[in-house]
């Protein structure tokens, strides 16, 4: 692998048959690692998959191999895109098997495949076939679903609760439901942000950096709901399209003329999914919002470090955006930006993406270390004392893995928007009357 | 001095071609084909379909061999052999030997458009066992399968509903001593699946092979649809040995994607042999005088640049006479035969080349 690391011997090493005490243990034949015999080429599974809608192009794969060595959980396990082709070929059922889980849709095998094979479409299509079929869904996600469909986010938590980050803002926020009218900025705040406790501090951020910049702005409140595009991604197609018409339904009560929103898979469902449904919005990531507005902003301290910046899956290479977050590190005052190796195009997944947020105990079991965890170590190796966010994911995945590799105290975690406000002069300036 | 000619021999696709493309710039064509009718190898080995658009092969040398016979200046002779040549370019004497006896012929310029045969596989030094299974196929026995209008695997009379081609066989193999690629069979191979799969649909059909050689557009014209639409999976790792089991094939050899042995029963397996010059590109290209490779192929003197011209002035060679070619390349290059023949009539110079 190019960057730091390299690929040790796969950690399970399974036979026809293992005899551990008095019992047989039969091996699930696709983690097979020795040489055992395949029998048949019978793709009946693959024809499967490739029927199903949007799956089409499973059995494009001609086996060039350029996906593997850019997928990320390839680099910390044994799947590639690849990999699943050729399974499929000799006849696993992926609709069984824990490969189903693994993929996060970053997007990456798709941007290097010379035959367009779609993983984007082709796991989701998969899982929403094993959802369909009653397969197993891991627990952890299913608990996920559930929470979605009956509270409306991803967390589990009360919506009465989804604006209280606000009380802590240090600014007034406003809430359509409350304070009806037009508004330029509806601020779709999104699960991380609302409930997540390290989610608060960038939401209270940012709410501050709108109000130094005179932005007219406001939230939906309680009456928001996810956008759950990654739930879509993890296999739940319909939930999402509930989840689309209810979010729908909801914008039409009020006046906006743009959505900005901190969630770069909110912001790709809203941007590439809801005019397919016949919902158009302006809608921009809250760093496209933000970069063109930087010059208007009075800096009264720096942010004095090196600082590096992980590209979002769903913002960079989903929806072209590297420039924007870019743009604001580069205007912070004492900002020193350093790229990692895997950068921009080709940004390393920090695991979060369809669904993996939610499959961590899952995916554990079938790699050797977390991608967030690589993602550190690689920020580490930059030379940056900062690795800097803009998915609300990220944060809590980051800061996780800096914890477990020992990086703790060597790489901070921060989100864009807490660095801008910090070299603003954070909360204390805003109760200053600035 | 009679009026001038070119002695085109051989009647396949390549001999058609040059010797209608001669006529039509206004020298006589005389073409002298060794078997009862022109067509060559398509028409003789029974090719269904033609690669890659799937012309019905009889019909295509039918409508080739029409034009030619429609043309005044063709003069065509089945069942004939050309015994000797002499003289110099510009002025060769050929003697043609037919059923109605032996005449002598002045002609200018040679083509030779001899041929190819395929690979023999009972020579292979794998374990194929082609001779002694009889659901062991070569890519000709199946071509006339699929001319009949049916697929069966001869020892059942049933349709096979396991299939796979075995690819290189004959060809890149030092062993056996043709180390060249014979760059069809990746093609052929491909197109006949697409039409076993079409004919059987409940069949499975795979391809074992070391590298898909698909040349410029056969990627998107046949490789391609018979993976996407036609579901033909495509295996790397060749075969090594065919052994019988049970009534059924058993195939061994290597999946090498996955690192593992393969063994897998099959009801009907195709050789996918590659291409050798036939006995009449050895024999007319001694006959000729001209430098052969070390495979028997006749040499291009003048390559890259001259891909039709020999070693012995005046003589021509063009199709799989010069080595591995498909019908594109065979037609190409009998055009530029004929070109170059007439050309150096024209100018009346006894240089070939430019």
């Amino acid at each position: 692998m190019p960057t730091g690391g390299f690929k040790q011997e796969p950690g399970i090493f399974e036979v026809e048959d293992a005899q551990v005490g008095a019992t047989t243990l039969p091996a699930e034949w696709n983690r097979q690692l020795a040489d055992r015999t395949l029998t048949d080429y019978d793709a009946v599974n693959l024809l499967e998959i490739a029927a199903l809608d949007g799956a089409e192009s499973i059995d494009w794969c001609y086996g060039c191999g350029k996906c593997v060595p850019v997928c990320p959980v390839d680099v910390v396990g044994e799947y590639g895109p690849r990999k699943i082709h050729r399974k499929l070929q000799t006849g696993i059922d992926l609709l069984e098997d824990p490969d189903l889980w693994l993929c996060t849709t970053c997007g990456n095998c798709l941007r290097v495949c010379p035959k367009q094979v779609d993983m984007i479409q082709i796991m989701p299509a998969a899982r929403e076939a094993a959802l369909t079929q009653g397969k197993e869904v891991p627990a952890e996600l299913q608990g996920v679903f559930e929470s979605t469909f009956k509270y409306g986010n991803a967390l589990g938590q009360s919506p009465r609760k989804r604006a209280a980050w606000t009380k802590k803002a240090g600014v007034p926020v406003r809430e359509l439901p409350k304070s009806p009218g037009p508004v330029d900025v509806l601020l779709y705040v999104e699960d991380y942000w609302s409930y997540h406790p390290r989610g608060h501090t960038a939401a209270q951020a940012f709410a501050r950096i709108l109000t130094r910049l005179d932005v007219d702005w406001a939230i939906l409140g309680h009456e928001e709901r996810t956008i759950g595009d990654s739930q879509r991604l993890a296999g739940e197609k319909g939930l999402f399209e509930l989840l689309a018409d209810q979010v729908s339904d909801t914008l039409a009560k009020y006046e906006f003329a743009r959505i900005v929103t901190p969630d770069p898979h909110a912001f790709n469902a809203l941007k590439n999914l809801y005019p397919g449904m016949g919902h158009s919005y302006e809608v921009l990531h809250y760093t496209q919002l933000l970069a063109p507005l930087m010059d208007g902003l009075e800096f009264t301290g720096s942010v004095d470090a090196k600082v590096t910046l992980h590209d979002p899956c769903y913002l960079g290479r989903h929806n072209g955006e590297y420039d924007a977050p870019r743009t604001i590190l580069q205007a912070i005052p004492g900002v020193e930006l350093v790229e990692m190796g895997r950068c921009r195009e080709n940004g390393y997944c920090c695991g979060g993406g369809g669904g993996g947020m939610w499959l961590d105990g899952h995916t554990v079991n079938h790699t050797r270390e977390r991608l967030s965890e690589r993602r550190v170590r690689e920020a580490a190796e930059s030379g940056a004392e900062i690795l800097a966010v803009c998915c609300p994911y990220e944060v809590s995945r980051f800061e996780d893995g800096a914890k477990s590799t020992g990086l703790d105290g060597v790489l901070a975690v921060r989100d864009l928007a807490e660095l801008v406000d910090e070299a603003l002069g954070g909360p204390e300036a805003m109760v200053q009357g600035d | 001095m009679p009026d001038p000619a070119v002695l085109v021999i051989g009647g396949g696709p390549a001999g058609i071609e040059a010797a209608r493309n001669v006529a039509d710039l206004g020298v006589r064509a005389i073409v002298v084909e060794q078997r009862e009718r022109l067509g060559g190898t398509p028409v003789h080995e029974q090719y269904a379909a033609l690669t890659p658009h799937f012309d019905d092969a009889e019909q295509a040398m039918a409508d080739m061999e029409a034009a030619l016979r429609a043309r005044e200046l063709a003069d065509v002779r089945t069942s004939s052999r050309v015994t000797a040549l002499s003289g110099d370019a510009g002025a060769f004497r050929a003697t043609v030997e037919g059923e109605q006896g032996s005449e002598d012929v002045e002609v200018s310029a040679v083509i030779l458009a001899t041929g190819f045969t395929h690979f023999d596989p009972g020579r292979e030094r794998q374990i194929y066992n082609y001779y002694q299974y009889p659901d062991v196929l070569a890519l000709q026995d199946l071509e006339a399968m699929l001319k009949r209008g049916e697929v069966l695997v001869p020892s059942t009379g049933q349709p096979p509903k396991r299939i796979c081609w075995i690819q290189c066989v004959g060809s890149r193999d030092r062993n056996i001593g043709n180390e060249y690629c014979s760059k069809v069979c990746c093609g052929i191979a491909s197109k006949q699946a697409i039409e076993v799969r079409k004919h059987v649909p409940e069949s499975r059909a795979s391809i074992f092979y070391i590298d898909m050689r698909m040349y410029g557009y056969w990627e998107h014209q046949i490789y391609w649809p018979a993976q996407e639409q036609h579901k033909v999976q495509y295996v790397k790792g060749i075969v090594t040995e065919i052994l019988e089991q049970q009534g059924h094939l058993l195939i061994r050899g290597e999946d090498t994607t996955m690192g593992r042995p393969v063994e897998t029963p099959m009801d009907m397996v195709v050789l996918s042999v590659g291409m050798e010059p036939s006995q009449g590109t050895r024999d007319m290209a001694q006959l000729a005088g001209v430098e052969q490779n070390k495979y028997g192929f006749v040499d291009v003197a003048r390559p890259p640049l001259d891909t039709v011209g020999t070693s012995r002035e005046g003589v021509f060679a063009c199709g799989a006479a010069l080595g591995p070619a498909d019908l594109e390349d065979t037609i190409s290059s009998a055009g530029a035969a004929a070109v170059k023949a007439v050309a150096m009539i024209r100018r009346g110079t006894l240089s070939g080349v430019s």
